[in-house]
């Protein structure tokens, strides 16, 4: 939910009370005595809202709102007046600069309560509705960046899991190719980046991944490298892409000889729980990140599977952490609890859950595939 | 985007004074140090002394001024990275194309 104020006023009683009221209400403030002092904040804070005063000394509330409607991350800030000059004139200039209103300071505590609070509640559901319109038409358009069901196989047993960041869409995006009875694609991918822009290109990144697989098997190739050699050259040729960057992690199930082939190109190690040796390994790919170099290797690496064994390919996600409000990124983390779980004899759907479930401080989108040898 | 850029010896020393390298600075990042190779600053130091974290958005920057130098025969070398950071880049295979140097002096001595 939507609740960073920030709050401009030279009077400081005034701030206090405010600010008072609206943090005692569930809301976050950030108060400060003149519009430089905003502008200063605003270079590494965006609020929800913003309330501004109209007089103050140096620049007053209407240059501080002219000049937040030229910046282009701050124009679309709602933005409010709150101010003991209200003489209509003043009053109409201030809705003119598309301020969502303009309130009397002498207004009783509770009504502006509930104005910042409908506000506040507005912009939330537009915002839930817009995304759900675009959410709606990219299925429409086909455009899921994580399948719908995992592939059924004769020798393994394939689940996948993805959560969002904050319930934005980001850039992982999962894929199944199935050939033909005997080989099956597995594809994770994490483009660089978070939330809409990391969405919007994974569905490039999809796109050229799906066509390059099925060119090359309809050509009668089925090696990686091949494949990958193929998607990084096309990426890196085009212009739109110049400056973003994916990580990939790509398996070929063999499904009568049980085995996995794998390649990568900038992703985290595929890991693999081995019974016989009751350790996790690290299978690391050499790839280096999509789009990068015109001309890259992805050299790829035979996997065997004994019975019960699981491989996990996992996003960068999975390995971010916070922990007392301090962010890292450990695969070592992930890696121990991992093997915890494989030794207290967990199953491939409690995995799934736990692991999740201890992602309680999540700070990026997560996912990954579960690749179980019956 | 706190960062501050220093001329030394014969390259542009760029001071990343964030604690928390991440999407919401990457943008801003990528667009200032653009800047400067357009100015001319080909040979660029990166430190990463004041930042404990650092996120794929952000390192996606890092990768995207790496490759809009490469063309112009600029020379980009990181310096002063966590351990975390360090690793970051080593499980990413970034470790591979960047000139990554734990000591500022020996970042400077690659371009002398």
């Amino acid at each position: 939910m939507n609740n960073k104020i920030l709050l401009v006023d030279d009077e400081v009683l005034q701030l206090k009370i405010i600010e008072r009221l609206l943090k005692s209400n569930g809301y976050q403030c950030v108060s400060v005595t003149s519009v430089q002092q905003a502008e200063e904040v605003l270079k590494n804070f965006v609020p929800d809202l913003i309330i501004s005063d109209y007089e103050m000394p140096e620049a007053n509330g209407f240059v501080f709102r002219e000049r937040l409607l030229k910046n282009d991350d701050l124009k679309n800030v709602p933005f409010l007046f709150l101010t003991s000059f209200n003489q209509d004139d003043l009053v109409q200039k201030g809705l003119d600069l598309q301020a969502l209103d303009y309130i009397a300071k002498n207004i009783p505590a509770t009504q502006l309560l509930a104005k910042i609070n409908n506000i506040m509640n507005t912009v939330h559901e537009q915002y839930q509705k817009s995304l759900s319109e675009i959410t709606n038409i990219a299925k429409r358009l086909n455009l899921n960046i994580v399948p719908t069901k995992a592939p059924l196989l004769k020798n393994f047993e394939i689940h996948y899991f993805n959560h969002s960041y904050q319930n934005h869409p980001g850039g992982d995006f999962i894929d199944f190719i199935k050939v033909n009875d005997r080989y099956t694609f597995l594809i994770l991918g994490d483009v660089m980046g978070k939330k809409w822009g990391a969405w919007f290109f994974s569905f490039s990144f999809l796109s050229y991944i799906r066509a390059a697989v099925r060119i090359c098997v309809l050509d009668g190739t089925l090696s990686l490298n091949d494949i990958l050699k193929k998607i990084n050259k096309v990426i890196y040729a085009d212009d739109f892409l110049r400056d973003i960057f994916s990580t990939l992690s790509m398996v070929l199930v063999d499904d009568d000889e049980a085995k996995l082939i794998y390649a990568g190109a900038g992703d985290l190690p595929l890991l693999k729980f081995s019974y016989q040796h009751q350790q996790l390994l690290s299978y690391k790919s050499e790839g280096i990140l999509l789009g990068f170099l015109e001309d890259s290797n992805f050299p790829e690496q035979e996997i065997a599977f004994e019975v019960g064994e699981e491989a996990y390919l996992v996003s960068d996600g999975m390995i971010d952490f916070e922990v007392n409000a301090v962010k890292k990124s450990d695969i070592n983390l992930l890696k121990q609890r991992l093997y915890d779980l494989k030794i207290s004899g967990k199953s491939t759907e409690e995995i799934k859950e736990i692991l999740f479930n201890s992602q309680a401080s999540q700070i990026d989108d997560c996912s990954f595939i579960i690749i179980k040898r019956k | 985007m706190k960062i501050n850029s220093v001329k030394q010896d014969n390259c542009l020393v760029i001071y990343i004074n964030e604690n928390e390298a991440n999407f919401s600075k990457s943008d801003k990042f990528k667009e200032l140090v653009f800047q400067e190779i357009d100015q001319g600053n080909l040979n660029i130091i990166i430190s990463f002394k004041e930042v404990n974290y650092l996120d794929s958005s952000f390192l996606g920057a890092v990768v995207a001024i790496l490759k809009h130098l490469i063309p112009l025969n600029g020379k980009l070398v990181l310096t002063q990275l966590n351990q975390d950071i360090k690793n970051l880049f080593e499980l990413t295979r970034l470790d591979k194309v960047f000139n990554i140097e734990y000591d500022f002096s020996e970042a400077l001595n690659v371009f002398k």
